[in-house]
């Protein structure tokens, strides 16, 4: 028995030892250095090389919203089906330790890049690339400036496309400035993530905010401008509340997503408030506030495109949805895989790119179920491989021209 | 005769079944290597991932043996790894130093770890109950440590201050020393001996003199070292923390516990090893999953299938009240 237990004890000490003096051994041996970028009009013409499988990784920190799934449809159901590549999936990803092994296990099974929805560390995310020899890109969102400026040149850094802040505040601001041009005044308002310093919703949040303080010639939190309302929001820690607002009044107010009984309640109230008439979400305003709407109220969300969103649209549940379309991660897509094969789309500096993209807007049903039915499509999403494969090795120009072009209609024209 | 026959049987079933762990890693092992051939996986890679995702639950869960022997648990380990984490880089940033992070790690890990034992000493309750109500705390306690800090939800130590320690060497020296320590109390000295009696009968142990609540409060001393380590160890890993750090390390402590064969009463059975034997298998599963790309729905289910096969093995090996002769 003594014996039987030193052999295993011997041959585990052994793998381990076999195993940690292989340990220094560079993961891109087998890929070697990144090659250098051809002649892009090249490229171009050639298209994407489909003759060797590609992997890439897929960073996600959300596994089960609509967004997420649908994201996710379309780089497994078309991109996947239209290309040579095999998309690994993460888990989700809680913080930024579960980001750097979700990393190196895209790494150890051989990933060529890495697509990114995860944001708990990016600077992190994308020196662990750069470490080893992996391409990395962010899709649906933006480094900031500070940071863009640190990783910019990185060799294996290949771009981020998603809406920037600006454009973020803008949806808050169009959103709350539709219902304010119809006469509403007295809001309530679902700040998601502010309370968690979340950029995104504070700028959304802003946006809304900015939009009222203007209606209403009045100021919130002193402020009524976006610089000042931006200050202001991280002034008070983020943690926003009711108030009057000149002649408009933010009714209510729930921020976080507790998902308790409390929470509920909360939003419970503000929806239930007799003097509400218009119900703001910077985002989820369907889970948090569809269920409690009044008849007559109004409810305008920043969210995506969905079979549900869409019912909602139908019924006069929900009257108001900017949203993102799924097949908007397909330049990023093309931009990876073009990185990956040796035409990297850099801007005139040499540098990565970082472009805006924005929202689809639909204000009533018909125009959201239009949307809907190009969004969900299997065959025929906003971004065909046709579309797409111009973007391979592409200029920086055309690139940008083309991602700018993100609305309904200049995508419908970009694919004539 | 007869009965020297059966009880040969029986000594033989008990010593597979005590085996079975180790033979499980083993088949893990063999299992992830042959997928990982077939695939062409970057196996060096995959070796340093494997190190890197299962030494911080090997500290965490071999510290927790201790209370786990003693018959109790505790629920508060992963909201506990993350407080001390939490105040670590803060006691990083404000002093610079490597060496404080680690000790203010460690001295709040125990700390924390020592005020549950106390607090259920003082009420005289279970352990595992003021561990319950620890954790509510300690959770609220990273909200207001984050909000304190003033730097919007996350606490960061810069990358490049713990860079040189990020490595798979430091990782094992820090995990083989404690482990080392770990195997010395509970297998070579009298703590280990009279937990494992307090766990297997605590009555026949108090009639013997031992006390009980004496021996919970070292048990969580030891406990709290190892969360105090696996603190550091998430910082060097991952230097920005916020509220969701260590948010699975809790219940994977508990899983790597039992999945190494440790028996869930605790007692005489309990191996000092279960932990560093079931983290690694539990890291080595989760490999294989990924690497045959299973969805994540069903590679939870395997999991958890496999999860109460060893359960079952483990409780089989019980037979009840008797000790082992």
């Amino acid at each position: 028995m003594k014996t039987v237990k030193k052999f295993l004890a011997v041959l585990l000490a052994a793998v381990t030892v076999f195993s940690l003096s292989a340990c220094g051994s560079d993961p891109n041996q087998t890929t070697g250095t990144a090659p250098a970028a051809s002649a892009s009009s090249e490229a171009e013409k050639s298209g994407p090389d489909d003759s060797k499988n590609v992997k890439i990784g897929v960073l996600v920190s959300d596994v089960t919203s609509a967004e997420a799934l649908a994201f996710r449809a379309y780089y497994e159901e078309y991109i996947q089906k239209q290309y040579n590549v095999t998309f690994m999936y993460s888990d989700e990803l809680a913080d930024a330790a579960a980001e750097a092994s979700a990393i190196d296990n895209f790494i150890a099974n051989n990933c060529k890049a890495i697509i990114s929805f995860a944001s708990a560390d990016r600077p992190a995310q994308i020196e662990q690339c750069e470490a080893n020899g992996v391409y990395y890109a962010v899709a649906t969102g933006t480094l900031t400036d500070e940071q863009y400026e640190k990783f910019k040149s990185y060799k294996y850094y290949v771009g981020a496309i998603g809406p920037d802040l600006m454009t973020e505040y803008m949806a808050g601001y169009n959103m709350a400035k539709s219902f304010l041009d119809q006469g509403y005044k007295y809001f309530g308002m679902f700040g998601g993530a502010t309370p968690y310093y979340t950029e995104m919703h504070i700028y959304r949040a802003a946006g809304m905010l900015v939009a009222m303080c203007e209606a209403g010639k009045g100021t919130y939190l002193g402020a009524s401008d976006f610089g000042g309302m931006i200050g202001a929001i991280y002034g008070a820690g983020c943690q926003l509340a009711p108030a009057v607002i000149g002649d408009v009044e933010l009714v209510g107010y729930v921020g976080g997503y507790d998902f308790d009984d409390a929470w509920f309640g909360k939003l419970a109230a503000v929806a239930n408030d007799p003097k509400v008439e218009v119900l703001l979400a910077v985002g989820s305003g369907q889970t948090a506030f569809a269920g409690f709407k009044r008849e007559g109220q109004k409810l305008g969300d920043i969210d995506c495109y969905t079979k549900d969103s869409v019912a909602l649209m139908e019924s006069g549940t929900l009257n108001y949805l900017a949203g993102k379309f799924s097949a908007s991660i397909g330049p990023i897509f093309m931009a990876t895989l073009s990185a990956v094969q040796g035409h990297p789309i850099r801007n005139a500096e040499g540098n990565a790119f970082a472009i805006g993209q924005g929202y689809w807007v639909a204000d009533n049903a018909e125009t959201a179920k239009e949307y809907f039915a190009v969004d969900s499509s299997k065959t025929e999403p906003a971004y065909t491989r046709a579309m797409l494969d111009t973007l391979y090795g592409a200029s920086y120009q055309d690139f940008e021209n083309f991602v700018k072009a993100y609305s309904f209609d200049e995508i419908k024209n970009l694919a004539k | 005769m007869e009965n020297e026959k059966i009880i040969r049987k029986e000594q033989t079933r008990e010593r597979l079944l005590r085996l079975a762990p180790v033979m499980g890693l083993i088949l893990l092992f063999a299992v992830f290597m042959a997928i990982a051939v077939i695939r062409d996986i970057n196996i060096p890679y995959s070796f340093k991932n494997i190190i890197n995702q299962s030494v911080i639950v090997v500290v965490g869960a071999t510290g927790a043996v201790f209370i786990y022997t003693l018959g109790s648990f505790d629920i508060s380990l992963g909201a506990s790894l993350c407080v001390s984490a939490l105040l670590g880089a803060m006691a990083y940033n404000r002093s610079g130093s490597l060496l404080v992070m680690l000790l203010t790690c460690v001295g709040v890990a125990v700390l924390i770890s020592l005020i549950s034992s106390v607090l259920a000493s003082v009420f005289n309750l279970p352990v595992f109950v003021t561990t319950i109500a620890m954790l509510s705390l300690l959770n609220a306690l990273a909200l207001v440590l984050i909000g304190a800090n003033g730097t919007g939800d996350v606490i960061q130590v810069p990358a490049a201050a713990v860079r040189g320690i990020n490595n798979v060497w430091v990782k094992l020296a820090v995990m083989l020393i404690y482990l080392g320590f770990c195997v010395f109390m509970f297998n070579y000295t009298k703590l280990g001996r009279h937990e494992k009696f307090q766990g297997g009968n605590p009555v026949c142990a108090k009639l013997t003199g031992l006390n009980g609540k004496r021996l919970a409060i070292a048990a969580f001393a030891i406990a709290g070292i190892g969360v105090g380590l696996g603190a550091f160890l998430t910082i060097t890993y991952a230097p920005t923390l916020s509220r969701n750090t260590a948010s699975s390390v809790g219940m994977d402590i508990i899983i790597s516990i039992v999945f190494g064969g440790m028996p869930v009463s605790g007692g005489a059975r309990s191996r000092i090893w279960s932990a560093a034997i079931g983290a690694v298998s539990m890291t080595l599963l989760n490999q294989i999953m990924l690497t045959l790309s299973l969805d994540s729905g069903i590679g939870q289910m395997v999991k958890a299938l496999i999860f109460i096969l060893v359960v079952f093995i483990s409780m089989s090996n019980n037979k009840g009240n008797i000790l082992p002769r």
